[in-house]
């Protein structure tokens, strides 16, 4: 039974200055060595700490396979906040959060140790106030979930009526590797925990441009009057990525660009790019929306024109040689692994029928760079002379994600001088470096938002396996290929990417803008 | 960075339209114009706390200084910047002598960002009346701090006197962090409060602000009371079923929330520079209402919400009469 209070009268909506602050709870790592762990949630949780986000009864309970006490978890602990918070490091903060940070050790398998957990969480109940509440999050491998989901319904861990307060989960990607699989993982999730309870982490949502893409199209009047294939030529989504594949063969091998980035981050960007405005901006809302978008996507019917997937070979990128895919640490030699993916899809619905999506990845592109570029038609009519009008392109809306979060708008402006003579200008908005080193990092407010229950910045069960729904088939596609005897197409480390991808957008009288 | 001497304002606007120039493309969007009232005895604290804003507030930030309003002559010096010691954006730093003082407005006006709002941030004494400065009068939202007069509860109640719909006071911004801990202790606490008291130096305006708060959100009367020390110490909750939360200061950055039947906690309090108070409010351009109420319980006003936002300018020549009002002057 949860417990319903009487609304906080120190509680007062007008009063915008008071931080939104988690109840009591225990958040509880699974694989609390791992390198997410230490990268991202343990700096999230210290940032969440500094900036006096955490409620007074909060506990960090790390689990994990080796034989530690409290005091060393919380000393790598410490340093991976040092190394990784996005603001200042002060010992004394660290004090506070230090008393409250656990460890406990096990395996997944290991009842034991799981009955010792349960008991932990109800023993924080007493000594540390925290309500029967406790967030689980699972930074383990997908192929652990199993265990450890069972272990947890065993034990009646993840039952919120036996807790007496709220027990949530947190997933990482992937979600699963196909529709089935992620079928099957949503079903074990969603039985284990309530579908609400479940939060399936997708760190480009949490990005401030992100968010922001949602204000710009819908608190203004500027944009929705065309927001549709009357004015829109075509959408590229792209996000590039200049690192390779670092220690992460084992998982990237079975994974590929397609199934690692396409799946989620990229269609979720188009989903938020394509979706109808929703009625308010509360989780359901928004993840109607979404879903109907989603559901409107088809995959390309000549998959061979419109599907591209590339593998890095080896070349040159910033100053430096770097090795061919296949010649990475742990790849095996013949790998047909993709390193580089591009679709062209379309979202089958009034507004935009017609208007080709083309989403790109890729590792070893010539620079870091995730966007959304909205490509205008061209004027139908120009009452100028032909040659006036020759560097004149058409009109995009570019919104940055990373880096340089932002948007620039491309049109076209008369070359001063005395002749007429018209070529674009770009102007752009910046949220420059200095202007969000204050706000905070992605995971930072999406752990601040599953210790609230605040569930719109993470998409659910349905919209993971519909955007399965569009992955399927491309990857089938590539299978067959495959079994014919075909492979990635080869581009230079340093490229933007295969010889195909250009051919692509070119069949379409088109091509990739450079981001 | 661009320096005028003896100049005028319209060489400034020139200065400044040339500096952007200068800078390339324009740095990024303005978001607000932060005009800042200072004293030359404290610009570089001024600056300091301006920047730091800045740094999370995209604006153009034009610092006045005003200098011996009774010398002979008038004159006007400025420094232009863009990207330099004053942070990402643009900058202007003016200095005004003689008669000009009283008509700053003149100089700042064409240097608004257009259509952008405008913020006035006095940091020295409060004027007694924010009419008489033109460049409060222009502006959407009005901060000033009473804590810096020499007379701060005078200063407080002048403020609840002269409040119009977009006042703030940093009395009030240093409350935000006791507030947070008030409401994070209340969150899993119901039922009637029997009486609730907040303890602090004597005088203390952020003192009388947060009981004017819980005073205006718990319907309670808060009692006031005296302890050692420069700010804030305790508030103490009582409620009805006898449960008590208490939260202390602990001394150094940390505070102590204590409460019935659990264990303590420490939290980190952290004191906080001017520049994140100011940032604190620039979050902020619309008029801030539980501010109006904390300001009429602790002052023991009326319908401040009510008043026009809106002021008209009383012209007041400070070398003629010091203290136009003296009944305003509120013991």
């Amino acid at each position: 039974m949860s417990q319903v209070h009487a609304p906080n009268p120190l509680r007062d909506p007008r009063d915008r200055r008071l931080p939104r602050i988690p109840e009591p709870c225990v958040l509880v790592v699974f694989g609390a060595t791992g390198d997410l762990a230490r990268k991202k949630l343990i700096p999230a949780v210290y940032d969440l700490a500094n900036r006096g986000l955490l409620p007074p009864g909060f506990v960090l309970l790390g689990f994990a396979r080796r034989d530690w006490g409290d005091g060393d978890f919380e000393s790598v602990a410490k340093e991976a906040a040092r190394k990784g918070a996005r603001t200042e490091f002060r010992d004394d903060v660290w004090q506070r959060l230090a008393e409250a940070i656990k460890f406990l050790p096990g395996s997944f398998d290991d009842d034991g140790a799981f009955d010792n957990l349960a008991r932990m969480l109800t023993e924080l109940d007493a000594t540390h106030g925290t309500q029967g509440n406790a967030a689980f999050y699972l930074s383990i491998p997908p192929s652990a979930f199993p265990t450890v989901l069972q272990q947890m319904a065993r034990t009646g861990m993840a039952d919120n009526s036996t807790a007496g307060g709220w027990r949530r989960v947190v997933v990482e990607k992937p979600f699963g590797h196909d529709l089935e699989s992620a079928k099957e993982l949503n079903r074990l999730v969603d039985t284990v925990f309530t579908a609400q309870d479940v939060f399936r982490i997708d760190h480009y949502l949490g990005k401030e441009t992100v968010q922001n893409l949602l204000a710009l199209r819908f608190a203004n009047t500027l944009w929705e009057p065309i927001w549709n294939a009357h004015h829109i030529d075509s959408v590229q989504i792209t996000m590039a990525e200049d690192v390779g594949i670092e220690s992460r063969a084992a998982f990237y091998e079975q994974t590929g660009a397609a199934r690692d980035v396409l799946q989620n981050h990229l269609l979720q960007l188009m989903a938020l790019t394509a979706m109808e405005e929703p009625a308010s901006f509360d989780a359901e809302a928004l993840r109607a929306e979404k879903i109907k978008v989603l559901g409107a996507i088809k995959p390309p019917r000549d998959m061979a024109a419109y599907t591209v997937r590339g593998q890095y070979d080896q070349g040159w990128l910033a100053g430096q040689r770097v090795k061919a895919y296949r010649e990475e640490k742990d790849v095996a030699p013949d790998s047909k692994t993709e390193t580089f993916a591009a679709v062209r899809l379309e979202v089958e619905t009034r507004r935009w029928a017609g208007v080709p999506f083309y989403l790109r990845t890729g590792k070893r592109l010539p620079r870091r760079v995730t966007e959304i570029a909205v490509i205008f038609r061209k004027a139908p009519h120009l009452p100028f002379a032909k040659t006036d009008t020759e560097e004149l392109g058409a009109n995009q809306l570019v919104v940055r994600v990373q880096p340089d979060e932002g948007m620039t708008l491309r049109f076209g402006s008369k070359v001063p001088g005395s002749q007429m003579e018209v070529r674009d200008v770009a102007m752009d908005f910046l949220y420059g470096e200095a202007f969000t080193e204050s706000s905070p990092e992605a995971y930072e407010r999406l752990l601040l938002d599953v210790l609230l229950g605040d569930g719109s910045l993470f998409p659910d069960a349905r919209e993971v396996e519909d955007s399965w729904r569009v992955i399927d088939p491309i990857e089938d596609y590539w299978r067959d290929h495959d079994d014919r005897g075909g492979r990635p197409e080869l581009y230079r480390a340093g490229e933007w990417g295969p010889k195909g991808a250009d051919m692509m957008l070119a069949r379409d009288g088109r091509s990739w803008r450079r981001p | 960075m661009t320096t005028l001497w003896d100049t005028t304002g319209t060489a400034v606007v020139a200065a400044l339209a040339a500096e952007r120039r200068l800078a390339g493309s324009v740095s990024a969007g303005l978001a607000l114009t932060l005009v800042v009232v200072v004293d030359e005895s404290h610009v570089a604290e001024a600056e300091a706390a301006a920047t730091r804003a800045a740094a999370q507030h995209p604006c153009r930030l034009l610092v006045v200084v005003r200098r011996r309003p009774d010398a002979p002559e008038s004159r006007l010096d400025a420094e232009v910047l863009i990207g330099g010691r004053l942070g990402p954006g643009e900058a202007v730093v003016m200095r005004m002598y003689g008669r000009l003082a009283l008509h700053a407005e003149s100089v700042v006006l064409p240097l608004l960002a257009p259509d952008a709002p405008v913020v006035t941030w006095w940091y020295g004494e409060p004027p007694n009346l924010i009419a008489h400065d033109p460049l409060g009068v222009f502006a959407d939202r009005r901060i000033t701090d009473s804590w810096l007069s020499a007379d701060p509860m005078g200063a407080l109640h002048r403020r609840a006197h002269d409040y119009a719909p977009g006042d703030t006071d940093l009395g009030w911004t240093r409350t935000t962090l006791w507030r947070s801990l008030c409401a994070a202790g209340f969150d899993s606490l119901s039922g009637p409060v029997r009486r609730a008291r907040v303890a602090g130096a004597p005088g203390h305006v952020t003192r009388a602000l947060l009981a004017g708060w819980l005073q205006s959100r718990l319907g309670v009367q808060v009692e006031v009371s005296d302890a050692p020390g420069t700010g804030l110490s305790e508030v103490v909750i009582e409620l009805e079923d006898d449960v008590t939360l208490r939260i202390s200061r602990g001394g150094g950055t940390t505070a102590v929330l204590s409460r019935t039947g659990q264990p303590d906690r420490t939290l980190p309090l952290p004191r906080r520079e001017i520049g994140d108070l100011l940032a604190e409010e620039l979050r902020r351009l619309d008029p801030d209402e539980p501010f109006a109420e904390a300001l009429e319980a602790a002052t023991g006003t009326r319908g401040l919400s009510d008043r026009s936002p809106i002021r008209r300018h009383i012209w007041h020549d400070p070398v003629e009469s010091p203290d136009p009002d003296p009944a305003l002057t509120v013991s």
